[in-house]
């Protein structure tokens, strides 16, 4: 195997290595990741409008006479709007959200998009996720590139909790970096919960027939759940989160913002969580005849509103609501004029929700500009969608600027809704612990050193394993001292293939992943 | 319900992690003690091969479903075809279920089950003489184990290509089901040139008479090997084959008695190969030469209550008079084809229909195939595949069959998830059904089937990747209602799920393919670069990683 396509195949060598026994590795500790500059304890949680929300009817220009010529029937009237500013109004079904943008707690920027919106959904989020020019096609994801830059060691050093967490059922591109997916994948809500309640069916739509086939597809449904990697933490972080009286709508997205809830409720420490909404495809009836505040965009607003509102409560009662972000994103927004059919066409720009104490809140941007509309009648955007991200890892996590800018491939200015923070790294800390450093070379031949770092004199012993758990080698070192330690494997006598190096000290047990290639 | 999981623990210090078969049934004095302990040696050298361990649990008997009549009307529509076809061949793919669930049943089993002609041998080793070990070199004999073991790859291979790329037939799924059967492994068999024989004999023999069959796996020198047959002589005669042969091949457990297997092995006396040649005349149906006359047991022996001077031809006369045979191979059968759990009464059924049709397999499987208790919705989705129908039926489905992956990608797959073509864990076989799924394995399989879509693999990459438009495509019908979106969800789940697609599953798929864009946003006509293909990719990944995907 060449090199550059055992890196490119590692995460499935990684997705092996999830299944080697978690007792050989030694235990739920964290492993050796290198030192990341993200903010342990903050969290974004990404809420995708799918589809094409219409912007211009949830943020809405009700004194605007221009916006009711373009939107006659479909417009929200003005008296029926929740005015925010002398020109502004939220849409009626957002009504939940306005304690929130009183507090400070909201910030709406406005008109984002990219140059030359692509109107195909598939396409736009293409761009969306890859975080790509409509010109360029990139085949990693934007949170992809963002993680493996923070966590190299990613996957074959992963950390004991899910880097993201998205609730789809895909693979999806924006989660993908060079060499794995760093999403914990395959999760609608239905898993996820069953994960959590330990229990595969939670509905009867979802029950196996009373068959035989079905009496299998239970086993295998057991099976599936008992060989998830992360089903134990998640399990365990849900079952430590404390009970809540509120209670969340029954729709998908009430759940997944009640499992996330629970998640960050429980101390996992998973920075980024993907939340879904489908259904904002509104060509026909997006509204209903009459009045136009009732029909499809509006109940899926509520949708919206009625699950955010809850969860930002219950993230403000638990006092993080300072440490999380709740960002919508869509695709593209829609069409400035309404269709034919009680609905509108795919469009461009359109704004970005954000959510959380620790904000600026407020407007950012100008109000749409419906002088300004395209030959397709389109709005031009204001703010690139990757000044949002930019200004998300660099404030937010305190991400270095260098990184940022390696993921989008330049720089893009912040938009002040954040702060500028200021990092502390404190690494004196880091060189206390017992740590494992990443083998190098890997894949070797014939040696690689394998180096790590004490924090006080112990005695060392280092074992190899293969891929079946079989002890195949064992070193012991004897006393050594603190500080960092070096140690050449030599791999003459042994045949090519993965193993794994396990270090054993005082301060328990590290454990890595080597290749061999001869 | 109890999980009857493997631990990781368990999976590393159980049973299994230290226990070496393929050691400890080695002959150290065969075919040359020199010989034996190189092979000894090399294999020593070998991590050993993971097969999962059994469990034992069954699903209990669901009552109200042993529906025995037979020959009933089936109602032949597009599920029973595809309960058939998955059933007996590797990897349907949509338009060929469709196009048999339009044909006649009875067609369709005629030509399933019709003989086909053998394929071309892996190469012209197959038919190269035994070498005489006597007359080589250290290093010619070293030399020519490592070419043996090449070629053993190689058969594996090509059998693995054979079937992922097999026609509408039962060919190459009754091959392995006799593999199983007859399970032989070439760790101690050592000649490629037997395994290949041996191999042959299933494709020749496999849907005929099933006690020519077993002469032919018999006196064959890949039997003569595996099971010792060899080393059985009148002084010492080995009860090894003749224990196996009543409890495994043809009467079952509790059939015969203790006294019945010594006498057997008296007949089973004076066999012998070179790893290529016998001392056994099939014309005959006796050895030859001046082994068989110093070492066959000529006396009385009286095997199941006859007395004569039986020879091992005369034996397999015997026990092809016992109803226990036709019983046990049914059984064997059914369990195969149909279920884990058997139901007795069919199994009774098919027997009487094997011995009346002088022991034709293709008669017993036309007969079982043609029930309306196959059909029964009980048993669709039942099947927990096995690895390797997994793999090559699911490349085939994904058109992939002619694409050319590296050995190394099967060989190390199918020894991840427990299931080495030619190197049964032993001679009963894979213990097969509910041990195949662990949580070792489950991930592997997952990750395995997703390399067709993503083109990584823990054994290598490819740089070719499943056509997923062709494959939408290829299930698409233009004259159907509704949308192409909702069509494609609907004859993926059909296709990759034995159990009937369930309305929240077909949602979910639906979501993926669409990922927030409505049903008609989504066209079959899409040019290949459109992204729309990307979210189809995804759902195949969906599908390749929920449970009900592991099930025919």
């Amino acid at each position: 195997m060449k090199r550059r396509d055992f890196l490119k195949s590692s995460f499935v060598i990684s997705a092996l290595g999830a299944a080697l026994p978690k007792t050989l590795i030694g235990g739920p500790k964290r492993s050796s990741l290198k030192t990341t500059s993200l903010d342990s304890d903050k969290i974004i949680v990404l809420v995708k409008l799918n589809g094409g929300n219409d912007g211009l009817n949830t943020i809405i220009s009700h004194q605007d006479p221009l916006y009711y010529q373009l939107r006659p029937t479909i417009g929200i009237p003005n008296n029926q709007s929740i005015p925010i500013t002398d020109s502004l109004a939220l849409h009626p079904a957002l009504e939940p959200l306005l304690p929130f943008y009183q507090n400070s707690q909201m910030s709406i920027i406005q008109n984002v998009g990219y140059p030359n919106g692509d109107l195909s959904h598939f396409r736009s989020s293409d761009i969306w996720d890859t975080g790509s020019s409509e010109d360029e096609e990139l085949f990693t994801g934007w949170i992809g590139r963002f993680l493996e830059a923070e966590y190299p060691g990613f996957p074959e050093n992963s950390p004991e909790f899910p880097l993201a967490i998205q609730f789809n059922s895909a693979n999806l591109l924006e989660f993908k970096s060079s060499n794995s997916n760093m999403a914990l994948y395959l999760y609608d809500p239905d898993t996820m919960y069953s994960i959590i309640t330990g229990n595969y069916i939670n509905d009867q739509e979802n029950e196996a027939p009373d068959t035989y086939g079905g009496d299998e597809l239970n086993f295998l449904r057991e099976m599936d759940l008992l060989s998830f990697e992360y089903s134990q933490i998640i399990n365990e972080t849900a079952e430590n989160a404390p009970n809540t009286v509120l209670q969340y709508p029954n729709t998908s997205l009430g759940q997944q913002f009640e499992i996330t809830a629970r998640l960050i409720a429980g101390g996992l420490p998973t920075p980024i969580y993907r939340l879904y909404q489908n259904g904002y495809d509104t060509h026909i009836d997006q509204v209903g005849s009459s009045p136009s505040t009732t029909g499809r965009h509006s109940t899926l607003l509520s949708e919206l509103s009625d699950s955010l509102s809850i969860f930002l409560s219950e993230m403000d009662a638990l006092g993080v609501l300072d440490k999380v972000l709740v960002v919508t994103t869509s695709e593209f927004g829609r069409r400035a004029f309404e269709n034919a059919s009680l609905g509108t066409d795919h469009g461009t720009s359109a704004p970005t929700l954000i959510f959380g104490s620790d904000i600026n809140g407020g407007i950012f941007g100008e109000n749409p500009n419906y002088n300004q509309i395209d030959v397709n009648g389109n709005m031009e955007m204001e703010f690139d969608y990757r000044q949002i991200y930019s200004t998300l890892m660099t404030r937010w996590f305190g991400t270095s600027e260098s990184i940022t800018s390696s993921v989008f491939g330049g720089n893009f200015s912040p938009i002040p809704f954040l702060n500028q923070t200021v990092a502390i790294h404190d690494e004196s800390h880091i060189l206390k612990k017992f740590k494992l450093h990443p083998a190098y070379p890997n894949p070797f031949n014939p040696s690689t050193t394998i180096s790590f770092n004490l924090p006080s004199n112990s005695i060392v012993k280092i074992r190899l394993f293969d891929l079946n758990g079989k002890q195949i080698q064992e070193f012991n070192l004897g006393q050594l001292n603190s500080g960092s330690n070096e140690f050449i494997l030599r791999g003459n006598s042994l045949p090519s293939g993965p193993y794994l190096v396990q270090v054993k000290s005082d301060f328990g047990i590290r454990s890595q992943k080597v290749m061999l290639i001869k | 319900m109890p999980l009857p999981s493997i631990s990781r623990r368990n999976f590393l210090t159980g049973n299994h992690s230290d226990a070496r078969p393929d050691l400890d049934r080695l002959n150290p004095s065969w075919p040359t003690k020199r010989v034996a302990k190189f092979v000894r040696e090399h294999l020593e050298k070998q991590p050993p091969i993971y097969h999962p361990p059994k469990t034992d649990e069954i699903a209990p008997v669901i009552p109200g479903t042993n529906n025995t009549e037979s020959l009933q009307e089936v109602n032949w529509d597009m599920g029973a075809a595809k309960h058939l076809l998955s059933r007996s061949m590797f990897g349907p793919k949509y338009p060929e279920i469709k196009e048999s669930s339009e044909n006649s049943m009875e067609l369709e089993l005629s030509s399933i089950l019709s003989y086909q002609p053998l394929p071309d041998p892996p190469g012209d080793w197959v038919d190269e003489d035994a070498p005489q070990w006597d007359a080589l070199t250290e290093d010619e004999i070293l030399e020519l184990l490592q070419q043996y073991r090449i070629r053993m790859k190689d058969l594996g291979y090509w059998w693995m290509k054979g079937m992922m790329r097999n026609p509408v037939n039962i060919q190459e799924m009754i091959t392995l089901f006799w593999h199983n059967y007859f399970a032989t492994a070439q760790s101690k068999v050592i000649f490629p040139q037997a395994m290949y024989q041996q191999n042959s004999v299933f494709r020749q023999y496999g849907l005929g008479n099933f006690k020519e069959l077993l002469r032919q796996v018999t006196f064959a020198p890949a039997m003569i090997i595996w099971l010792d047959l060899y080393q059985s002589t009148r002084e010492e005669p080995n009860e090894n084959f003749a224990r196996e042969l009543l409890e495994l091949f043809t009467m079952g457990v509790d059939t015969y008695s203790q006294d019945d297997i010594v006498e057997a092995a008296r007949a089973f006396t004076g066999y012998l190969t070179n790893g290529v040649e016998t001392n056994y005349n099939f014309e005959e149906g006796s050895g030859t030469g001046n082994w068989w006359t110093n070492k066959h047991d000529f006396g009385s022996k009286t095997f199941l209550g006859q007395t004569g001077h039986w020879n091992g031809d005369d034996i397999i006369n015997i026990i092809m008079e016992q109803d226990a045979t036709a019983i046990h191979i049914c059984t064997r059968l059914y369990k195969w084809f149909v279920y884990q759990n058997v139901n007795e009464t069919v199994v009774n059924e098919m027997a009487n229909v094997l011995r009346n049709n002088n022991y034709n397999i293709a008669t017993v499987l036309y007969f079982l195939f043609s029930t309306e208790h196959f059909y029964d919705e009980n048993f669709r989705g039942s099947d927990i595949q096995n690895p390797v129908t997994l793999m090559q039926g699911l490349i085939r489905k994904c058109n992939m069959e002619n694409f050319d992956f590296s050995i190394s990608f099967f060989i190390h797959s199918q020894e991840f998830l427990g299931m080495l073509p030619l190197e049964p864990p032993d001679v009963s076989g894979w213990p097969g059904y509910r041990s195949w799924i662990n949580s070792i394995t489950l991930p592997v399989r997952k990750i395995q089937a997703t390399s067709l879509i993503t083109g990584q693999s823990p054994w290598g990459n490819f740089d070719m990747t499943t056509n997923v438009r062709a494959l939408a495509q290829s299930m698409y019908n233009q004259n159907e209602e509704g949308y192409a979106s909702e069509q494609i969800v609907k004859n993926l789940g059909f296709l990759f799920f034995g159990n009937p697609l369930s309305e929240n599953l077909e949602e979910r798929m639906l979501a993926v393919l669409l990922d927030g864009a409505e049903p008609y946003d989504w066209s079959i006509n899409a040019p290949p670069n459109d992204p729309q293909w990307n979210r189809m990719k995804d759902l195949m990944i969906y599908i390749m990683r929920v449970p009900e995907f592991q099930l025919s």
